[in-house]
């Protein structure tokens, strides 16, 4: 620095004056000084950020603290407890996906190959997992052959006022053939009342087919329902706890609150609908809609048993899949006049013969 | 370095892929997006159009398309065809009568030849559904094992409850990421 004193008025920068020259090293000085400052404070604020959880050593420790703690839990859970090995289990994959976020979390700081075994390792809990699943706790296995099997849970429904012609549950020649019944089927039936309580239909999927000027109630929350190939009948059902699937129906009346109607290839059907998210037509002809007037006394309960919100109903939002233009109306469907809706229906519920 | 080699390399850059969800209508397929992404399920309606959602997993961007499955939209299904890297066909397990055409629009996805290079995700939705069948009985209505042109996977799943949501969507990005990145 004193060199540079000495040697700056001799380098001869003409028009500077030698004070000047003088000062530069002070500033330069000052400027080191406030670099190696700044350097500091970097470091300062750096270590101040770099928290536990992005070491390295704290997430292999903890990784495996978690995966001996998943392998511990797998290794006792056996056939020999049966009925703690559904909560183990549970517990199991819910460690293992709380295990898979914490590895996601962690990615930005850890080297490809730590991320490789641990994902590896994920894998094969994972694996290990359904495997487990699928030696404790084995699914039914469902096989088209075992038809004679089916009569029973057909007939098993059958306890209320109507009992299911005989006929009925062997006649499955027709299209639908290759299906075997749902937990609750209803179907091949002329003419009748067919009236299904909670313990029968709650929460479970139904399914009503190849019905003929019949009247069905189903007293009770399903979880969902399909109707199909259905003929001038009067179908009312409690509150359905997801989709309605309606197809093939002519000339009936429908009553029921859904989260979702959806309806294919119906003519000439009146619909009384609560539904607290959408209902759609496709290829159908003479829908018309109206909000449900029909109600019995168990309503209120198995709407809380369905979780619908009572007091959403979107009954005239009709989304029509033929009709895509926004401006004009679809000649598809139509909102029954207030004067024309049924306001009062058949009180089935008592009568014991019919 | 040949072609391919930098293809995948660009790719990998990008760590981004798009999966593209089919499905006859009230399979199921919005609410194992909505799902899947965390959101409320309990509004959803039967989808006039599409939905797509971009979203991170393992450090991979997914762009998930969803497209109604209604008959008079499938005809629009090819639209979204292009540079497709995985399928995810989801089912109804609980609609027995429509099994058959479930698994005619399936066999005719796959002959598409834009989708020859996809992975098949298959999903055997609704298992919260106490009359569903199980993912084995799924796989035999579907002919599942007659499928030789396309990696696939079949997974039963409850979009309500999100099980085995996570565990579908890992092995079908496990199955991609092995395709077209290269491991380095």
């Amino acid at each position: 620095m004193s060199l540079a004193m000495e040697t700056s008025p001799s380098q001869g920068n003409g028009d500077e004056k030698p004070s000047e020259t003088v000062k530069i090293p002070d500033r330069l000085l000052k400027r080191d000084q406030a670099r190696l400052e700044e350097a500091e404070r970097r470091k300062d604020i750096k270590e101040g950020r770099s928290v536990t959880e992005e070491k390295s050593d704290f997430f292999s420790t903890t990784f495996n603290t978690e995966r001996a703690t998943i392998d511990e839990l797998l290794s006792i859970c056996t056939e020999a407890n049966r009925e703690n090995a559904t909560k183990i289990l549970e517990e199991a994959t819910v460690k293992t996906q709380q295990l898979q976020k914490f590895l996601n979390d962690s990615m930005m700081f850890l080297t490809p190959y730590e991320l490789r075994q641990a994902q590896a390792t994920l894998q094969v809990l994972l694996s290990t997992i359904s495997e487990k699943r699928d030696d404790i706790l084995p699914k039914k296995k469902f096989a088209f052959k075992s038809r004679n099997v089916k009569s029973k849970p057909a007939e098993s429904p059958s306890t209320s006022i109507t009992e299911l012609p005989k006929s009925a549950s062997n006649r499955d020649t027709d299209a639908d053939a290759a299906v075997t019944p749902v937990q609750c089927v209803f179907s091949n039936v002329d003419s009748q009342v067919l009236i299904k309580r909670a313990d029968e239909i709650q929460q479970q999927d139904v399914l009503l087919t190849h019905l003929t000027n019949c009247k069905v109630r189903l007293l009770g929350s399903p979880s969902t329902l399909h109707i199909k190939h259905v003929r001038d009948c009067e179908i009312m059902s409690g509150p359905v706890s997801s989709s309605v699937f309606v197809d093939q129906c002519t000339g009936s009346t429908l009553a029921f609150p859904c989260q979702q109607l959806r309806t294919h290839n119906t003519k000439d059907t009146q619909i009384y609908l609560h539904v607290t998210s959408r209902a759609i037509i496709e290829d159908c002809q003479g829908v018309s809609f109206a909000p449900l007037t029909w109600t019995y006394s168990n309503m209120d309960a198995d709407f809380a048993v369905s979780g619908l919100d009572k007091n959403r109903n979107n009954w005239d939002q009709v989304d029509d899949f033929n009709w895509l233009a926004f401006d004009t109306p679809s000649p598809n469907w139509t909102v029954i006049p207030v004067s024309d809706r049924k306001t009062s229906w058949d009180d089935l519920v008592p009568a014991s013969s019919e | 370095m040949g072609l391919l080699t930098i293809l995948k390399k660009m790719k990998h850059k990008e760590r981004e892929m798009r999966l593209l969800m089919l499905g006859l209508d009230n399979a199921g397929k919005t609410t194992i997006l909505k799902k899947f992404n965390g959101e409320d399920v309990s509004t959803i309606s039967p989808t006039l159009g599409f939905n797509i959602k971009t979203l991170e997993h393992r450090g991979f961007k997914l762009n998930i398309w969803d497209v109604g499955g209604q008959k008079s939209l499938r005809s629009y299904w090819r639209n979204y065809f292009e540079s497709t890297d995985g399928l995810v066909w989801v089912v109804d397990s609980a609609d027995r009568l429509r099994l058959e055409d479930c698994r005619q629009e399936l066999s005719a996805l796959l002959t598409e030849e834009r989708l020859a290079g996809a992975t098949l995700l298959v999903f055997a939705n609704k298992q919260d559904l106490p009359g569903s069948l199980s993912k084995e009985a799924i796989q035999e209505a579907m002919a599942l094992d007659d499928i030789k042109t396309h990696h696939w996977c079949i997974i039963g799943c409850s979009a309500v409850t999100g099980e085995n949501l996570l565990m579908g969507v890992d092995w079908l990005l496990d199955d991609i990421a092995a395709r077209i990145f290269t491991t380095e």
